[in-house]
């Protein structure tokens, strides 16, 4: 691309954005990230950069659907474009007469009035460029936004007739200009013109409808929102012969027809879009809850989060799950962290992922891997309870890991694991927030339907496809989790959820703290040797009761069951019945019932009648007065004699320490076969070396700040001077006989860019895979993710390079090619 | 935000009781949620969709449900309950049967999708016929029973409109000379007969006879009745005969004894379920005469082949009644469909409270076995071990101990081992009712005690149910079938008859310590102490110690 100073109008994207102003150029690079990596050498640069097809896929992705329309609107106009004809486009004229409903839109205030935020916003991100009476889309964007055989375009609009009769015979034209009642031409572009301006010219088009058959009126009727392709036989019924006569249906192949462009949009009074949508549709909360309800139950909901998540880390410091060698947690561990918290997979799997997410348990990196709680965990659970809940939301807020895909299948059909591989979701993090957003737009505590929710969503950023559904369900789960989570409560963004959404955990925090339940210090002791904590209870109360006795229910309260079991358990943990029944006693608000009593001395009575020690090694001897004495021997102290009946002795020595120390002692003792060795190994708590939290897997580059930008522009000026300053006549890089031509790789791109556009041929330097280097002269296609597509006239035929291949650009001569 | 109840997570409900607005919150969750433990703190109410349709057939809907759980609960509710209980409770009605001037029995819904659903199923299919408009499919008559069970297992409960026969009128009063119906026997008439057919749920010794009659009374036609044994059928008869204008002739007896088919007809489950050659030979019972009303007798108990005949029978009233909607066979869903949902519920403790049951004290007396019992015990077979612990010499020596010190007064002695209650019998010089006993052995005997002619009777497991012991003041339980709480409850029942005195009623357990008799008394103790029973423990040494001069404190 060349640059022109002898006009005012800028005649190119750089040149445009040359004139732009610095808080201009720094939207841009904000809107658009991506072009910013590397910091692009100059605007030339910029400019084609912003006009690659990945680049620009990228920022049509995150365009409003007003604003989406407003682009496919100028993809099928004239270009350039002036407003007043843009406008035209997505406003209409207003009724048809003699058609209502589908044509008969009334004219809606709220376009022109949003028209105007939709083309700057277009203009901002360098997709549409020009004054207000030149409005040009970027010629990519127009690539992808008009219709074309292979992708309709969403506005359901055909192609030209232009385009549409590029194959026609001429004669055939010629009768089709005659049924229409123009004057005939023998040149085929006049009679092209001609035809158009009668389609466009609102008066006659009505005059030459007016005189249509019924039945073809209501072909056109079919056709008019598209798609404006239909079938037609060899003997086409007389209504369908009258419209293929007049060039209001046009051949595009055998037996296959379309309505052109031009005549669809008159028909809908200029329309390009059946439903245009200038304003985001409303969030109608649907029940407004008192604000303390919605607090409290997300309170609630936060306080039970807490207490599943140390469940969790509970019961896996001693009931560690295995890494799959693939990655993640098996579907049987899954289901029994499912079973052991009392919940379903998919909440299971939010939990666990929640916890890695916040950097509570990890794999242990082991070479049985597993999954355990971190060293941070016990940092964690000696915050206050709501600090614990601010750190696990903080957490959530920003991960990518989507765990409501757990159970699903990938690409491969394999089962995506929970902590498995594959559930980064990039735009999990941006969806989750504008979700939150969008209900703390909201009175406080009310909420809004989910399907609203999503219909806001969707005209905020459309899907692609109407198959592309990840970012509703990213959507969905939100809703589910924040409600799982307690940042929301009955649907209402509660007020420490508003707070951790504006990035303060520390506010959210205190606001949580004063609805979080205060833990209670006493149970109810009853008679069907249950207890009940009516809240929940202080830790170490807590611990002590869950070693006494069994969880039978849990929820806002604590069923606890004392059975036989549990009590042994308590005793075994070193209680004694005293030591029980004291504590009962002094926890609970009522006496200890009798049969509660009877049931831990019972249990006591019973408790440790038979005896069981680890010993490493034992000494039998039939004779009493050898074990005696060699118990009183003090050098016999090392081993650790322990008398256990007249004649065994048990050591902790192991068996060949203590044959050598008897040994040593002058005795003469006999080794016996290992068999009744004793060996007890008590499971482990365990905790994983120090890990980070996972970083969140953002999509693409981040938001760069004031610094960055500020520095890209000035950076990007500089280039640009650089570039644009030196304007000594050197000679294009004629190459030297046998030379390559070198250039950098802005410029080679730049060139190619430009002569797709011109459908030259040029003249490259190209090294191949093994280094050896070849000039070719190519008429590239095609210039996209680093790669040219071009005809080789070398090698006659259509090739594709990279373009880090190629050392070089230069045009050729004009009468080559 | 201080409400007297806690909502738990597994759709449990914790009630506190002594909380100054447990009534109040009581009386909103009794409709929708069923009492599963009462002792003596917090009480345990459970939802379960059958309790919430239960709530939408006696006119309840989801909106009062969430309040009264909004209105009473300490915590915040969590918003995915409250969800899952306005959904379940939306699923019943939306299909009706009902009946249709020309096409008969219909089924008809107000949720076409529904409709669609139900008819995709395989169990559904057969039993409905043409479709007659979008919302309404013909059903066949004689499906109405099957297709009420088929669709609450699919999850959509159908309500029954399709109303009822009259039957064949009969002339049937209540003779209420000298007594009434109790206020709340006659809500559960009331209740039953709004509602069409159902289930009413009265305690042990709360007059179900009485509530069957007046509905009797109600029907005003003929009625069979459905009771457990022949014992049951004979006190039904001499009720009826006493409390309402039907004399004798007029009541019939079909049982293994005797067949006879009146106007109205009391029969027992044992002859309807005898089968022989494969085929049910009593079964034309059913349609021996054109029953206005039916009336089931200890619904947990009905047996699984009565539920099929009932199937059948849909187009009559059917009255049901029972102490506990819980059966250990899991078959509540069967009695929903089948029987009906439940129309009167009133809890144990509250009619004692109105003094129509006796208060109970029950107490579990532990005795030590000697040395060599316990020898012998340990080296017992598995299965013999029960039994041995069971009917040990100690028990029985602190069993005539007990009896000793209720002397003068109505006991029962109760257990399970023929050979230990004979032997009890012999020392205690008190007659033995057991399954040889004839049927009119036993009511003499029972006449006997209930004039005060005798003051002990001893009695195997046939006593468990349904027969009528108004004067037992104390019973005195020594062996019982392992850990079954529905014998505890009906045992329990023997002595919570109303006494003429207002006397305490004392209820006693003889266990060895230490043994599987000790783990069966737990669990069916639970029972009780889930009823609201809280039971003491008491050593038998210290029992046997204060010998007989005790008075009746020493155990407090």
């Amino acid at each position: 691309m060349t640059t022109s100073r002898e006009t005012g109008a800028p005649r190119t994207l750089a040149e445009e954005l040359r004139t732009r102003p610095d808080d201009a150029l720094a939207a841009l690079l904000s809107a658009r990230p991506d072009l910013l990596n590397p910091v692009p050498g100059d605007l030339t640069q910029l400019a084609t950069r912003a006009a690659t097809r990945a680049s620009v896929v990228r920022a049509l992705d995150r365009l409003d659907r007003f604003t989406l329309q407003v682009a496919e609107a100028l993809a099928v106009a004239p270009d350039p474009c002036p407003y007043p004809v843009l406008a035209g486009l997505m406003t209409g004229w207003g009724h048809i007469p003699g058609r209502s409903g589908s044509g008969g839109l009334p004219e809606d205030p709220r376009i022109a009035e949003a028209l105007p935020r939709a083309v700057a916003a277009l203009r901002d991100q360098a997709l549409v460029w020009g004054g207000e009476d030149r409005l040009r889309l970027v010629r990519t964007v127009r690539e992808l936004l008009a219709p074309s055989a292979a992708r309709p375009s969403p506005t359901g609009l055909g192609p030209t007739v232009a385009e549409a009769t590029a194959g026609m015979s001429p004669g055939r034209l010629q009768q089709i200009i005659a049924a229409a009642g123009l004057p005939a031409t023998h040149d085929p572009v006049t009679a092209v013109t001609a035809l158009t301006a009668l389609f466009e010219d609102r008066t006659r088009m009505a005059e030459l409808l007016a005189t249509a058959p019924e039945e073809a009126r209501a072909v056109l009727g079919k056709l008019l929102w598209g798609p404006p392709y239909g079938t037609v036989t060899a003997e086409p019924a007389p209504h369908l012969r009258w419209l293929l006569d007049r060039g209001l249906l046009l051949p595009t192949a055998p037996g296959s027809v379309v309505l052109p462009r031009e005549a669809a949009l008159h028909l809908r009074a200029g329309r390009a879009h059946r439903n245009p949508e200038p304003a985001a549709p409303a969030l109608e909360p649907v029940t407004a809850h008192a604000e303390q309800l919605a607090d409290a139950t997300a309170a609630g909901q936060a306080f039970t989060a807490l207490a599943t998540v140390e469940e969790l880390l509970q019961t896996w410091e001693t009931d560690s799950p295995l890494v799959l060698r693939a990655g993640g947690l098996s579907v049987r561990d899954l289901k029994r962290t499912a079973a052991a918290l009392d919940t379903t997979e998919t909440a299971a799997a939010f939990w666990t992922e929640l916890a890695h997410a916040a950097g509570l348990l990890a794999s242990d990196g082991d070479v049985d891997e597993r999954y355990a709680p971190t060293p941070a965990s016990d940092d964690w659970l000696a915050l206050p309870a709501e600090h614990r809940w601010a750190h696990l939301a903080g957490a959530w807020l920003a991960a990518t890991r989507t765990p409501g895909l757990v159970g699903d299948k990938d690409a491969k059909g394999r089962t995506l694991a929970a902590l498995g591989p594959d559930l980064d979701r990039s735009p999990a993090p941006e969806v989750r927030r504008r979700v939150l957003e969008l209900l703390a737009s909201l009175p406080a505590g009310a909420s809004v339907s989910p399907d609203a929710l999503l219909a806001r969503l969707q005209w905020e950023r459309p899907p692609r496809t109407a198959t592309d559904d990840l970012r509703a369900r990213l959507a969905q789960w939100t809703l589910d989790e924040a409600e799982l989570l307690g940042v929301t409560g009955r649907g209402a963004l509660s007020a420490h959820g508003r707070a951790l959404l504006d990035g303060s955990e520390a506010t959210a925090a205190n606001l949580l703290a004063p609805l979080l339940p205060e833990p209670l210090d006493h149970v109810l002791l009853q008679a069907d040797l249950t207890a009940v904590a009516p809240g929940p209870l202080r830790r170490p109360l807590a611990q002590m009761l869950g070693v006494l006795a069994d969880v039978e229910s849990k929820g806002g309260a604590t069923v606890y069951r004392f059975t036989p079991d549990s009590v042994r358990r308590a005793l075994d943990a070193g209680r004694t019945a005293g030591d029980v029944l004291a504590f009962l006693q002094e926890h609970s608000r009522t006496p200890v019932p009798q049969p509660l009593a009877y049931l831990v001395e019972d249990v006591a009575r019973r408790h440790g009648r038979l005896r069981v020690g680890a010993a490493s090694s034992y000494l039998r001897c039939d004779d009493e007065a050898v074990l005696a004495e060699l118990l009183a021997d003090r050098r016999s102290a090392p081993l650790r004699l322990r008398r256990l009946a007249p004649t065994v002795l048990a050591s902790q020595a192991a068996p060949d320490a203590l044959l050598e120390g008897l040994r040593a002692m002058g005795y003469a003792p006999a080794a016996e076969s290992a068999e009744g060795d004793v060996l007890i190994a008590r499971a482990d708590i365990h905790r994983t070396p120090p890990r980070t939290a996972p970083a969140p897997v953002p999509e693409g580059p981040p938001v760069p700040d004031e610094t960055l930008l500020g520095a890209a522009v000035r950076a990007i000026r500089a280039g640009d001077m650089a570039a644009t300053a030196e304007r000594k006549p050197i000679a294009a890089p004629a190459p030297a006989d046998g030379g390559l031509p070198r250039t950098t790789s802005a410029e080679t791109l730049a060139t190619m860019q430009a002569a797709v556009l011109t459908g030259a041929a040029v003249w490259i330097g190209y090294v191949n895979a093994e280094g050896a280097a070849s000039q070719r002269v190519i008429a590239p296609v095609r210039v996209e993710g680093g790669f040219v597509t071009a005809y080789d006239h070398t090698a006659d035929e259509v090739r594709t390079y990279p373009l880090h291949r190629i050392t070089g650009v230069a045009e050729l001569a004009d009468d080559h090619a | 935000m201080n409400g007297p109840l806690i909502v738990q997570s597994d759709k449990t409900l914790l009630l506190e009781v002594d909380h100054e607005q447990a009534e109040a919150c009581r009386r909103a969750i009794a409709s929708f949620a069923e009492l599963e433990r009462a002792p003596e703190h917090i009480h345990t109410y459970r939802i379960t969709p059958l309790g919430l349709w239960n709530a939408r057939a006696a006119g309840h809907d989801a909106e009062q449900v969430v309040d009264a759980l909004v209105t009473h609960s300490r915590y915040p509710v969590p918003h995915a309950l409250l969800v899952d209980i306005a959904e379940t409770m939306a699923r019943y009605g939306r299909l009706r049967l009902l009946k249709h001037p020309v096409h008969g029995l219909v089924l008809e819904t107000s949720d076409r999708p529904v409709l669609e659903e139900i008819l995709r199923s395989k169990k559904i299919q057969p039993l409905v016929g043409a479709r007659i408009d979008p919302d309404t499919v013909a059903v066949h008559p004689s499906e109405r029973g099957q297709i009420k069970q088929s669709l609450l297992k699919l999850g959509w409960p159908a309500e029954d409109l399709a109303g009822y026969v009259d039957g064949e009128a009969h002339p049937i009063e209540l003779r209420e000379d000298g007594w009434a119906l109790r206020p709340y026997q006659r809500q559960a008439v009331d209740g039953f007969w709004h509602g069409g057919s159902g289930v009413v749920v009265l305690p042990c010794g709360a007059g179900k006879t009485l509530v069957g009659a007046g509905a009797m009374a109600e029907a005003k036609a003929t009625t069979l009745i459905l009771v457990t044994n022949t014992v049951s059928a004979r006190q039904w008869k001499h009720e009826l005969v006493k409390r309402t204008s039907l004399t004798e002739d007029e009541i019939g007896e079909y049982s293994g004894t005797r067949k006879e088919i009146r106007p109205v007809t009391i029969a027992t489950y044992q002859v309807l379920t005898t089968k022989r050659k494969g085929i049910y030979p009593h079964l034309e019972l059913f349609d021996s005469r054109d029953w206005g009303l039916v009336v089931y007798d200890e619904v947990h108990l009905l047996p699984a082949p009565v539920f099929k005949f009932t199937a059948d029978l849909q187009a009559r009233r059917r009255l049901g009644l029972t102490a506990t909607l819980v059966r250990e066979d899991g078959r509540e869903s069967d009695v929903f469909s089948l029987i009906g949902p439940k129309r009167f519920d009133a809890p144990w403790k509250e009619i004692e409270a109105q003094g129509y049951i006796a208060p109970a004290d029950c107490v579990e007396v532990r005795v030590n076995l000697t040395d060599s019992e316990r020898l012998a015990y340990a080296t017992a077979e598995t299965e013999e071990k029960y039994r041995f612990c069971a009917t040990t010499a100690t028990k029985r020596k602190v069993t005539e101990a007990l009896v000793r010190r209720h002397r003068g007064e109505q006991t029962l002695v109760i257990g399970q081992y023929i050979d230990q209650l004979d032997e009890l019998g012999e020392h205690l010089g008190a007659p033995v009712i057991k399954g040889e006993t004839s049927n009119a052995q036993r009511e003499k005997l029972f006449d006997a005690f209930r004039e005060g002619e005798l003051s002990v009777l001893v009695v195997s497991k046939v006593a468990n149910f349904s027969i009528d012991l108004p004067e037992a003041t104390v019973a005195i339980q020594v062996s019982g079938t392992f850990g079954s709480r529905q014998e505890e409850a009906q045992r329990l029942g023997r002595v919570l008859r109303p006494k003429a005195d207002g006397h305490e009623a004392r209820f006693y357990s003889v266990v060895a310590r230490d043994t599987v008799d000790q783990d069966f008394a737990a669990h069916r103790q639970r029972f009780l102490a889930e009823q609201g029973y809280a039971y003491r423990i008491v050593d038998a040494d210290a029992l046997l110690a204060e010998g007989l001069e005790g008075a009746d404190e020493e155990a407090v």
